[in-house]
């Protein structure tokens, strides 16, 4: 149960600097680069480009029920601004409908 | 300043729910694929990277593939450049020593709920910091307990927890919307994601989806000081 042997250690290892590495150096170049007026709006896009990239497929994936909780997403950020409150309503309405729909 | 590390803590509590999940069903294919409890406590500790956690437990056998399974660990993790340079407005005023120090444990969950409060708060790098130790709190235990129970959440997509992430990631998008100049960068990313998904193999669509988007932005704003003057 806790033993590790030296290759699977080695894998995490290098797994660990590598993504370490990878947060770091984006944070480092950024802020050598951030007050050109062009990296700068890159930057400022990133955070909801990048939130869109993940999600898009996702949604895109679940098909008509996807989209459908997506829309009760914008609806209830729209009315209420709860983050929480619009996760929980989509992930039941998700819920809902796979098991009692399909 | 010690307050913005509990709120941090707190405000990544709820995803922690999905993130405890899916935790566990990792844990539980741990025991599946023989790796040990410390190996699975050094890759939550060491890597803390989810999605990439996910495909070397996948990848593991008794004789390691080790250039293959850093290469597809790696490749998933390379969003992590684009989430670090986008954190630079939090870490303005911070040290050299304070950027090594809190970028450690920055996942997605932690990172856009950051993200999103930092629009209409002031906030230290503590808040990104406590989030992420809240992620790697519930995904310890998440992992741990599927480890040691075994499985008791057969299917987290039956109760809609693989949607959870989603969820909270499509609600934040919302909360960044800014104006219409967002809208033609956002259906670029969307197109460009969606179709790389579908078509080139691996996780790149992540990466491509947002430099190409990002770059649109810049491009499209070009254009329009052009027309102005």
């Amino acid at each position: 149960m806790l033993e590790v042997n030296s290759s699977s250690f080695l894998l995490i290892v290098i797994i660990a600097l590598g993504t370490y590495t990878l947060r770091v150096s984006g944070l480092l170049f950024s802020s050598k680069l951030a007050n050109i007026g062009r990296v700068k709006l890159f930057l400022d896009y990133l955070p909801s480009t990048l939130l869109l990239a993940l999600v898009m497929p996702a949604i895109i994936k679940e098909g008509m029920i996807g989209l459908l909780a997506s829309a009760l997403i914008a609806l209830c950020m729209y009315k209420t601004r709860s983050i929480l409150l619009s996760m929980i309503i989509a992930v039941v309405f998700v819920a809902l409908c796979r098991n009692f729909i399909v | 300043m010690n307050n913005d590390f509990k709120n941090g803590f707190i405000a990544n509590l709820p995803i922690g729910l999905s993130v405890f999940a899916y935790g566990s069903v990792l844990g539980m294919l741990c025991t599946q694929k023989g790796i040990s409890l410390l190996e699975l406590v050094l890759m939550n500790f060491l890597i803390f990277a989810g999605s990439s956690q996910f495909v070397i437990v996948e990848m593991w056998s008794s004789s390691l593939d080790l250039i293959g399974i850093v290469l597809a660990a790696l490749m998933i993790n390379l969003r992590y450049f684009l989430v670090g340079a986008s954190l630079n407005p939090l870490f303005i005023n911070s040290s050299k020593k304070d950027k090594f120090k809190y970028m450690h444990l920055v996942a997605d969950e932690n990172w856009a709920v950051t993200i999103n409060k930092l629009k209409t708060q002031e906030l230290t790098p503590l808040f990104l910091f406590g989030g992420g130790v809240s992620i790697l709190f519930t995904w310890s235990l998440g992992t741990i307990s599927g480890y040691t129970l075994g499985e008791f959440i057969s299917d987290p997509s039956k109760y809609g927890l693989d949607f959870a992430f989603v969820a909270i990631f499509t609600a934040l998008t919302f909360n960044m919307y800014k104006g219409k100049d967002d809208l033609l960068p956002w259906l670029i990313t969307a197109l460009v994601a969606i179709l790389c998904e579908r078509f080139i193999p691996g996780k790149f669509y992540i990466v491509i989806g947002a430099v190409v988007g990002s770059l649109s932005a810049v491009y499209l704003s070009k254009e329009q000081d052009n027309v102005r003057s």
